[in-house]
């Protein structure tokens, strides 16, 4: 096989290899008053002649714009986790600003007008993980919320006070009063010091609202789950799982004594179960008539949990058993959602459905659209667009009515997730997906839909939420990326909101930003929590603003700008096409490219030049490119595909980043040095490696780590001492055998190197709130083909290597 | 039917509790009941009536105060008004049993939500025609509905009258209706006497006429 390796660097480049970084002169160091000081940081400064170092004037550069030629230095990542770019503020704004995990922007450097951005040629948007857990945030209670009169803006630290009675508000500069109530101080106990108020010494604060936030008395906690039981669905085993996880974790599903539950079970008839409190057990009802339906007791199928916990407990025991026999094979999905919609209509609440199979009856009724041929198509990819409205329709009614859908679908066949999605995507739910999903024949799935379901039953929820982003005059959102629905030009209705949720907005610059220093964005996410509490979370974040290009290129922020380009792709492959999607991504960066080496630099070198901070760019538009999502040319299922997409749009950056470019260590050779120390737990930290078969070798072993999913690669040669200290085999061979198929736990020995590994693959998966399975891949294991399709840099039948990339990169940027 | 239940303290008018009941034809309109119950609970103050009935088109609010409290209710027109008081007397004696020390210190609203499973379960007692008819029977001697004050809901609330107002206006009426209770009496008296004191005269004049004249 051929491995990676760079094909010969063409002659012309050959003989540059002398000074290896060789620093170009940036026009803003000319004028650069303090040269001759040795460069902090950076690989090959130290080998350079003195005169050469003293032509150097890189210090005043800062290390982002350090330029990078692409096509010389190969190794472009940085040892850890690629960092958020810190925003170029004063320190005093900087230690108050929102952290990066929270909200960021794609640039960190807001342009001065809107001719700067064109020119600048990258997208400018921000991205949220608004409902993120945190380990620490102040909540505020207070009868009065200070918010600015004219654009309700809230208080923030990046306002500024005039004097003590009047405060100047960041976002519209209006100058507003300050209540009586906000002089004092309740943290410190004092008064006249309205500076020092919590809500302006923190940019994440919680307050509880007044009941002027509130349309109606807080909802209750209110679960639903609607199951498919049809001959499929049993077959795969799945209502075990549910309803043993359900059973394990009904005391930690989030809500207060008012919280309620309700089950619909459904074939081709809808079954409805009768839990009312004074019944000895369940009692089923079953409508048949699915064309107009209705619900056969309104008050008793939607239960107080703390009160009829025995029945509940009793039918999620005998629900399994219940259907073990039937050989009912239609799915009347459309019908079962619109009698849970009924359901929750009068308070709002949670649905999760489970589906199994393509719904074949009833409204909702979809075929199958995909062409098993066309998998592997190089040509345009078909129906990624619904081939109804029926599930959008029924998601607005739900959004209108407070009601998220969850879908979790677990199917073998082709079930037009990109028609069913629909019901998630405007109702502000969540979809899971687990293709091949088999209690016997694929553990693995197994085991990441129980862990799922865990996190998925206790983790924190906010009901009947909204979410609004200002920004500050002058600045407009255009659009937005996420699982919502926009109510009003910006009001994001979301009927439920979970921690696990991430968004996307568009910007532009309406006006000139002539004589402002920095600009201001504020998210303020009011939801009710499950306690029937009414709560706002505000995020504000800084940013300043300037007027060269170079500024713009130096805070750039490479990981949030492929995020926000993802989304966007996503949306140009269903409303054009995904070739379409494709050439606009490649575009993106070339113009960027392009438009940098046009205006910022002036001394020309042959190579890709690119700033240190957009060094990874070329290298995540190919991985991006090779995604899933929007690859071509290799065998992809519809499904799949569409679920990468919805992926893209509606994770938080940090996990989509993970879809987008896995991270792969060597971890045979784990050692102590440089490890974190966390609860008295030692991690080790390996280097990140490139994703390039150049970089695996016979005797090692290589985790790989996707987000939702782990590889483990063993090399043929792997050390004996790993094989027995981690996997506890005796040889290569054993691993075969002891490990067959796909596995997903590594034993639990006592060695220090077994520690190690788990210590570190268990860190990883708390970093994250799912479960990513762990897959054990040898040379001759099947899954070794999606092992192998991660390594983005290598070249395959039907996409560029990544140094293949660069050179068309180049010649289409000095063309 | 009772389709709408809300606690609130009289103090600043905090709501504490609330219970819903929606349905799929009301439900437009009991948006708007929800804020003009809201806006109910602003205006009451310690000389608010303890008991009043307000009418709101075919809608009745019945409040009742206690301690510090108000409780109100939406019901049906056709909803008796003995019934609906018997309601929240009931929600009031519970009520102040569980949170009655905690009423005056809670700041954020809705702080005992959880007290909506309670009252879903007393509404049904209510509702229910035939749980009604005992329940009806046990309590016909604890309400003198007769005392109890009526007003319309768009009086109260458009007008920006305070609910005390009605209650003012009504003593004043009643005072006013004294007065001339004992106005009329007392020119009657007078007129009375009038008649009395020329009967009087007339005799008087007679006898001396008699004497004087013919004897």
């Amino acid at each position: 096989r051929h491995l990676g390796h760079y094909p010969s660097l063409p002659p012309g480049y050959q003989n540059t290899s002398a000074p290896h970084a060789t620093p170009p002169i940036h026009p803003a160091m000319q004028a650069a008053t303090q040269p001759y000081t040795q460069p902090p940081g950076g690989p090959g400064p130290a080998q350079l002649s003195p005169s050469l170092a003293a032509m150097s004037l890189q210090s005043s550069t800062p290390e982002a714009l350090r330029v990078v030629n692409l096509l010389q230095e190969r190794n472009l990542l940085p040892p850890a986790p690629v960092p958020a770019p810190t925003p170029c503020l004063t320190q005093d704004l900087q230690k108050l600003n929102c952290s990066p995990e929270v909200f960021r922007s794609t640039l960190t450097s807001i342009p001065q007008t809107q001719s700067l951005l064109n020119k600048a040629k990258m997208p400018l948007g921000l991205l949220l993980h608004p409902f993120k857990d945190l380990s620490q945030l102040p909540v505020v209670t207070s009868s009065t919320i200070v918010r600015c009169r004219s654009c309700r803006t809230y208080i923030n630290p990046f306002v500024s006070f005039l004097d003590q009675r009047r405060w100047k508000c960041n976002l519209c500069y209006r100058v507003n009063d300050v209540p009586e109530e906000f002089m004092y101080n309740p943290v410190s106990r004092s008064y006249g010091e309205p500076h020092k108020r919590p809500e302006v010494q923190n940019a994440t604060i919680e307050f509880i609202a007044p009941s002027e936030y509130m349309l109606r008395p807080p909802q209750p906690a209110v679960y639903l789950f609607v199951l498919d039981v049809s001959h499929n669905a049993v077959e795969t085993g799945y209502l075990n799982v549910f309803c043993q996880s359900l059973l394990d974790n009904i005391n930690s599903l989030p809500g207060d004594s008012r919280t309620k539950v309700g089950f619909i079970t459904f074939d081709s008839t809808i079954h409805f179960y009768n839990l009312q409190e004074g019944l000895s057990q369940p009692q089923m009802l079953i409508v048949s008539d699915i064309e107009d339906i209705f619900l056969p007791t309104p008050d008793s199928l939607l239960v107080n949990l703390n009160e009829c916990k025995e029945l509940v407990q009793d039918l999620l025991k005998s629900l399994p058993n219940l259907f073990e026999k039937t050989m009912e094979t239609q799915s009347a999905l459309g019908s079962a959602l619109q009698a849970a919609f009924k359901l929750l209509s009068p308070t709002g609440g949670r649905m999760s459905v489970f589906q199994t199979q393509l719904p074949n009856l009833g409204v909702g009724a979809l075929q199958s659209r995909e062409d098993p041929n066309q998998r592997a198509s190089a040509k345009d990819i078909q129906h990624l667009a619904p081939a109804t409205d029926f599930y959008k329709k029924l998601a607005l009614d739900c959004s209108s009515q407070q009601v998220a859908v969850d879908l979790f679908l677990l199917s073998a066949q082709y079930c037009d997730l990109a028609s069913l999605g629909c019901i998630s995507r405007y109702s502000a739910g969540s979809v899971y997906y687990y293709p091949s999903y088999h209690h016997q024949h694929n553990p693995a799935q197994v085991e990441r839909f129980q862990k799922d379901l865990k996190r998925y039953l206790t983790r924190k929820i906010g009901f009947e939420a909204v979410m609004r982003i200002r920004c500050t005059k002058g600045l407009s959102i255009h659009t937005f990326h996420g699982n919502f629905f926009v109510r009003s030009t910006d009001l994001l209705s979301l009927p439920n909101v979970n921690p696990d949720a991430g968004f996307a907005v568009q910007m532009s610059i309406e006006e000139n930003l002539d004589d402002m220093q920095v600009v201001s964005f504020q998210a303020a996410l009011l939801y009710t929590s499950s306690k029937g509490e009414r709560r706002i979370r505000v995020h504000t974040l800084c940013l300043p603003v300037v007027n060269s290009l170079s500024d713009i290129f130096a805070g750039a922020d490479v990981q949030a700008i492929t995020g926000l380009l993802a989304c966007m792709a996503v949306d140009r492959s269903v409303t054009a096409s995904l070739s379409d999607a494709r050439d606009a991504m490649t575009n993106a960066a070339i113009d960027s490219l392009m438009s940098y080496r046009q205006s910022v630099l002036t001394i020309q070198q042959p190579g890709l030049l690119v700033p240190a901070c957009l060094r990874l760019f070329p290298l995540y538009i190919l991985a991006l490119l090779k995604q899933k999502a929007f690859r071509t040319g290799t065998s992809t299922r519809l499904d799949d595909r569409v679920f990468a997409m919805l992926q893209l749009k509606y994770q938080p950056l940090a996990y989509a980043m993970l879809m987008i470019h896995p991270a792969l260590y060597r971890v045979d050779d784990l050692t102590d040095e440089g490890a974190l120390n966390i609860n008295e737990r030692t991690i080790p930290q390996p280097r990140l490696l490139q994703l390039s078969v150049e970089k695996l070798s016979r005797e090692g072993a290589f985790l790989m780590d996707a987000g939702t999913v782990m590889y483990l690669w063993i090399g043929r040669n792997c050390h004996s001492n790993f094989l027995t200290q981690v996997l506890g085999v005796p040889n290569y061979a054993a691993v075969t055998a002891t490990f067959p198929y796909v596995d997903y736990l590594l034993p639990e020995l006592d060695t220090a190197e077994s520690q190690r590994t788990r210590a570190f693959i268990g860190w990883l998966r708390d970093q994250r709130p799912f479960f990513p399975s762990l897959h054990i891949i040898r040379d001759e294991s099947q899954l070794k083909a999606s092992f192998m399709q991660n390594m983005i840099e290598d070249r395959t039948e039907s996409a560029l290597s990544y140094y293949e990339f660069l050179l068309h990169l180049q010649q289409q940027i000095s063309k | 039917m009772i389709l709408l239940t809300m606690v609130a303290r009289v103090a600043d008018g905090l709501p504490l509790a609330a219970s819903v009941q929606e349905d799929e034809q009301s439900e437009r309109d009991l948006q708007q009941y929800q804020s003009q119950a809201k806006q109910l609970c602003r205006k009451l103050d310690a000389q608010s009536p303890e008991r009043c009935t307000l009418e709101a088109g075919d809608m009745n609010f019945h409040l009742l105060i206690a301690q510090g409290v108000c409780y109100l209710s939406l019901c049906e027109a056709s909803f008796p008004r003995k019934m609906a008081f018997a309601y929240l007397e009931d929600l009031s004696n519970e009520f102040y049993d569980q949170y009655g020390k905690r009423i005056p210190t809670v700041t954020r609203p809705y702080s005992f939500i959880e007290f909506d499973t309670y009252i879903q379960k007393v509404k049904k007692s209510y509702v229910d025609s035939r749980a009604r008819r005992t329940l009806s029977s046990v309590n016909t001697e604890l309400q003198d509905i007769q005392r109890i004050m009526v007003g319309n809901i768009e009086e109260v609330l458009q007008r920006g009258e305070a609910l005390s107002a009605i209650s003012t206006k009504a003593s004043n009426l009643s005072n006013m209706a004294e007065k001339y209770h004992k106005d009329a009496k007392y020119l009657n008296t007078r007129s009375t006497y009038a008649k009395f004191a020329a009967v009087a005269v007339f005799f008087i004049t007679l006898i001396i006429y008699v004497r004087f004249w013919w004897l």
